[in-house]
């Protein structure tokens, strides 16, 4: 289900057939449109901005004037969530663990997703099969034996304790999107790579990689978000607090200075202030991402 | 997996499948293995578990055939937990849905303003569960919240009330968060859908005489009922595996008013180490999972003849 803003762009390049039609006729209906648009604006922009702004206010700002914009803004919180809060130890890690489990879910997926859509090969279906229990079943039903497995293969404790299983449950969402891609594309292509005497893996890698590029993309902005909001992954895994994401240690970290409200709202602006830069330079695709998502 | 013809010698038939599928497996060997191990083993062993009474210290599994599902029938804050899933479900998809629909509707002739408005519709999507969760609980929360403080302002009682604390109203500010955080999601969608609804059909409605509301009802929604059948189904899986934003506003708390499966299982294996019997809890949450998701693959099976 990837709805492509494609045919969105086309109709917007043709003048919008649905603006003109739908347009009402008079000006009361237009203000009532916006009225409601901007209503539900408030609605989704309050809490996230209140929170920015608490950030840079002293707790009494916050509590005479929760909503105001600071008159001289306070550093001091974004430095002790930084310092006090740990926060230098756990965007590192967040950081670490988006690249890690991106890269490595792209590429293997890629590989995967690839095989496939066009190499023919016995146990197809076993594969398949594979993929779609990867798809269907709940993180929760697996959560309990993935501890002890973990523990098992001394992973715990470690950074590999978030990536590999993280990097594994990335996977059959990967596979399927990216082989659904790579069947969209003609198969001539790959043919005449083939006569050209390029083997398989070259046909794949100088041939078919690089015409997969939008559907990695999406993947990659998908897989960015889910692994950097990831909450009951780490819960369950990531036990030591120097190994903890931003997403997860914000909840201790709430627990710890429940009073101090412009440190949490500190700790909430380093959380999603990366992600919103990248969500605003990379919109089209994030909104592709996750709308490609919903299969998950 | 091996499948050539019979009557030939195995080397023969290695050879040969290696020349067929040699390449496809180096494909996806570290695919399958890394499924096979990380998902397929570990959802194979919950089933396992969940007939034991393990408690995931001693070193033996005493095997107890059903025993743990004998138990959660009688259980009987699983069905507590079940009931607030079935609110989550029916509210969570019904309301945000309809929202997003309305929020589709209003753009969906690109009126001015069109990108800033989807952009910051999404928004909460790309916040997050579990933010969400922690900036609610802070909106929330007695006393230092925001709503308690603007209730008294305006003196406003009812939002005094500290609705994280009230067995009554918890589940509710729970779900409200919930519905801010979704109504980004099915709006995105929605507008993807209403992109492919036939103008024309519009059109001749219009010339008709059916005025908007008619048109809404007779000509946009069955063109969207795919979409919308898809959306629901997602939402009620949502609805099933809920766990980020309980886990971060309440716990399940106050008493068990806001348990869901999910929390309930964490808290069964984890908190208090029954992880036999949070095994078998794990296998509820799996199986209506999984009935959700084969109707949903055959709602798009539908679809896409």
């Amino acid at each position: 289900m990837i709805y492509r803003e494609g045919k969105a762009r086309a109709l917007e390049g043709e003048r919008s057939p649905a603006r003109k039609r739908l347009r009402p006729g008079h000006l009361g209906s237009e203000t009532l449109r916006y009225l409601v648009l901007l209503a539900f604006l408030v609605f989704f922009m309050l809490p996230i901005l209140s929170f920015v702004l608490w950030a840079f206010k002293t707790e009494a700002e916050i509590a005479t004037a929760p909503f105001a914009i600071p008159a001289n803004p306070e550093w001091e919180n974004l430095a002790r969530a930084w310092t006090v809060g740990r926060f230098s130890r756990y965007l590192p890690n967040t950081i670490l663990y988006a690249i890690a489990v991106v890269t490595t879910v792209c590429f293997l997926s890629c590989l995967a997703g690839y095989a496939l859509a066009r190499l023919p090969f016995y146990g197809r279906t076993v594969f398949l099969v594979i993929i779609l229990v990867g798809l269907i079943v709940p993180f929760e039903a697996i959560m309990i034996p993935l501890y002890y497995l973990v523990r098992d293969l001394h992973m715990l404790g470690t950074y590999w304790a978030f990536i590999v299983p993280a990097a594994a449950l990335g996977l059959p969402f990967g596979t399927f999107l990216i082989s659904a891609f790579f069947r969209s594309l003609p198969k001539e292509l790959g043919d005449a790579g083939r006569i050209d005497g390029c083997g398989e893996w070259g046909v794949f890698w100088h041939v078919m990689l690089p015409l997969a590029k939008p559907g990695l993309t999406t993947l990659a902005v998908f897989q960015f978000i889910w692994t950097w909001n990831a909450f009951l992954l780490p819960l369950v895994l990531v036990q030591r607090d120097e190994l903890r994401p931003v997403s997860l240690a914000l909840l201790f970290f709430q627990d710890r200075f429940t009073a101090d409200r412009g440190m949490i709202a500190a700790g909430i602006l380093l959380t999603i202030a990366p992600l919103i830069f990248v969500y605003i330079l990379l919109q089209r695709q994030f909104i592709e991402g996750v709308t490609a998502g919903a299969v998950k | 997996m091996a499948t050539g013809p019979l009557h030939q010698p195995t080397s023969l038939r290695l050879r040969r499948l290696w020349r067929t599928s040699g390449a496809a497996y180096l494909f996806i060997l570290p695919t399958f293995v890394l499924c096979v191990i990380f998902i397929l083993y570990p959802f194979a062993s919950s089933f396992y578990l969940s007939l034991t009474d393990w408690d995931g210290a001693r070193a033996v599994k005493n095997f107890i055939g059903l025993g743990n599902y004998f138990r959660l029938v009688q259980d009987r804050l699983l069905w507590q937990s079940l009931q607030n899933n079935v609110i989550w479900m029916v509210l969570g998809s019904a309301i945000p849905i309809s929202l997003g629909l309305t929020l589709a509707l209003l753009l969906w002739s690109r009126p001015r303003g069109f990108l800033t408005f989807r952009t910051l519709f999404f928004m909460p999507q790309i916040v997050g569960w579990a933010v969400t969760g922690i900036i609610w609980a802070n909106i929330y929360r007695a006393r230092r919240g925001v709503l308690p403080q603007l209730g008294q302002t305006f003196d406003w009682d009812f939002l005094k009330l500290s609705f994280l604390a009230n067995p009554d109203l918890a589940l509710y500010a729970v779900l409200l968060a919930a519905i801010w955080f979704s109504i980004g999601f099915f709006f995105v969608i929605l507008l993807a859908g209403l992109q492919n609804v036939d103008m024309e059909l519009i059109d001749a409605a219009k010339i008709d005489g059916a005025n908007a509301a008619q048109r809404l009802w007779h000509v946009v929604i069955p063109q969207l009922s795919h979409v919308i059948t898809v959306v629901t189904v997602l939402a009620l899986i949502g609805g099933l595996k809920v766990f980020d934003i309980i886990w971060t506003m309440t716990r399940g708390g106050p008493g068990n008013a806001t348990e869901v499966i999910g929390t309930y299982t964490y808290k069964k294996a984890f908190v208090e180490s029954s992880v036999g019997y949070g095994a078998a809890l794990s296998m509820v949450m799996a199986l209506l999972a999984l009935i959700t998701s084969l109707v949903f693959l055959r709602i798009r099976e539908r679809g896409q003849q």
